[in-house]
């Protein structure tokens, strides 16, 4: 046994489970997803993911794109195209978590019909907390169990973001970005933001009259003499078409997730997580400068500021 | 089977899944009640239309789900509500507590708790009630010994 993999500092609960998830059971699976979103057991995957597994690498994809541009109904119409080439298909479906009561409603499912008997397919909804770049949490270590159980594509819809969600990019092999026809010009294009980091450009809606304009500026804008190409794709999830390219295009992509500069990306996200938690954990310190900041009558940036002091004293420094 | 252990349950957000099983596609009642929970602070999870007893359990699986509320409106209650327990059963999932509405009439309420069901929500139930009954079992869930 290797020096890192030490079950005796694990969780009864958790090393049984993991047995179980080794086995193949998908329970065991079920659950790990549902535990890795726990704080107190995150510390223990990063242990138990530590022994290297030899083989095991899947496609990770994450299909992004504003609200209502087609992802979860592209990402239904994959999976039949996936399982069709004898390939398994996990899908992390992220919907937002409400700021004001922490409740979510998790619709993804609903365009993703399967066959109830078909076992190489898995989806998981997740509710994603605001303020994270869209991420949810513990996504790597969600991706990882997946990777681990033998799945060979997993697909991650991510909430319909903005113009800034990127972090997911680093924990991906290929990020791509989903826009519906007329939802914007040329100079909308030349912005920095998604479009910059996607490493690929679908049009969705192809049945639309505007998609193929839309394909057309997009292509235009984007590939310009002298810049790196990317490919812009026009599906349509009505007629079925584009869907077989667009699996083509990714099965070539190389596994970007390996890469160096991604690892370091993937660490420091990793560390923001950590010190977000960490002040959570401290959020009594919030309520501690709000009531004085009230009884002795600071303004925001007084208090602010106090805020900021007592942070650095606790070794959150800003 | 044996069962598998929960982990940690002191979680907040339960996770729910509000289901419509068999040919019925009156859906108003349960997005209803889903957007009720959500405001809960509950996570809903809601599969959509026509899903099979064995689809709606796969959804509790793969989802993890703490709840099973199945809305039917068909009448088909007495043959699908049982088929579910019983695959709910065959798979393990004997944690998931599962609750029924729609068109139940009195007199099919105690064959549905006789046979594992938590608790029914028939005809003209105020939806503050539901969401009180999904709040004072989590309470309970998170405090045993305060009940």
């Amino acid at each position: 046994m290797s020096k890192t993999h030490r079950p005796h500092e694990l969780p009864e609960e958790l090393l049984e489970l993991w047995q179980a998830y080794v086995r193949g059971e998908r329970l065991a699976l079920s659950r790990l997803l549902t535990l890795a979103g726990q704080r107190h057991y995150k510390a223990h995957f990063y242990h138990l993911f530590a022994q290297p597994l030899p083989g095991v690498s899947s496609q990770v994809v994450a299909i992004t794109g504003s609200p209502g541009a087609g992802k979860s109904t592209l990402i239904g119409r994959l999976i039949p195209e996936i399982r069709q080439r004898g390939r398994k298909v996990a899908v992390l479906a992220c919907d937002p978590r409400s700021s004001l009561t922490g409740g979510a409603l998790l619709g993804d499912r609903i365009r993703m019909s399967i066959d109830a008997e078909d076992m190489g397919i898995y989806i998981r909804s997740l509710a994603t907390p605001p303020g994270r770049q869209g991420l949810a949490e513990s996504l790597d270590i969600r991706i990882a169990l997946f990777e681990r159980f033998g799945f060979d594509w997993i697909l991650i819809e991510t909430v319909g973001t903005g113009q800034g969600d990127v972090a997911v990019r680093d924990l991906v092999d290929c990020l791509v970005l989903l826009i519906q026809p007329e939802s914007g010009d040329e100079i909308q294009w030349e912005k920095a933001g998604l479009l910059e980091v996607a490493d690929f450009i679908v049009v969705s809606k192809g049945d639309l009259p505007g998609a193929s304009r839309t394909a057309e500026q997009l292509q235009q804008t984007l590939n310009l003499p002298g810049f790196p190409t990317k490919p812009v794709l026009v599906v349509s999830a009505a007629k079925g078409s584009g869907l077989v390219e667009l699996l083509d295009q990714l099965v070539q992509q190389p596994r970007r997730r390996h890469h160096p500069e991604r690892r370091r990306q993937r660490l420091l996200l990793l560390a923001q997580e950590l010190l977000a938690e960490r002040f959570q954990e401290e959020a009594d310190l919030v309520e501690n400068v709000l009531r004085e900041a009230q009884r002795a009558g600071w303004n925001d940036w007084q208090a602010a500021g106090e805020l900021i002091s007592r942070l650095a004293r606790t070794g959150c420094k800003p | 089977m044996n069962d598998l252990p929960r982990g940690n349950m002191n979680r907040l957000n339960q996770r729910i899944v509000l289901a419509k099983v068999g040919l019925d596609g009156h859906d108003r009642g349960i997005k209803v009640v889903a957007r009720a929970l959500r405001d809960a602070g509950f996570e809903v999870i809601y599969p959509g239309l026509w899903l099979s007893p064995a689809s709606v359990v796969r959804v509790v699986a793969e989802e993890d789900a703490d709840w099973l509320g199945i809305s039917i409106l068909s009448g088909a209650h007495l043959v699908l509500v049982p088929q579910v327990l019983e695959l709910l059963r065959q798979q393990g999932l004997h944690h998931v507590r599962v609750v029924v509405g729609g068109t139940i009439p009195e007199e099919d309420v105690a064959p549905l708790l006789a046979c594992g069901v938590a608790k029914v929500f028939g005809p003209g139930s105020a939806l503050a009630d539901i969401v009180h009954y999904f709040q004072g079992e989590r309470k309970h869930e998170q405090n045993p010994s305060s009940a």
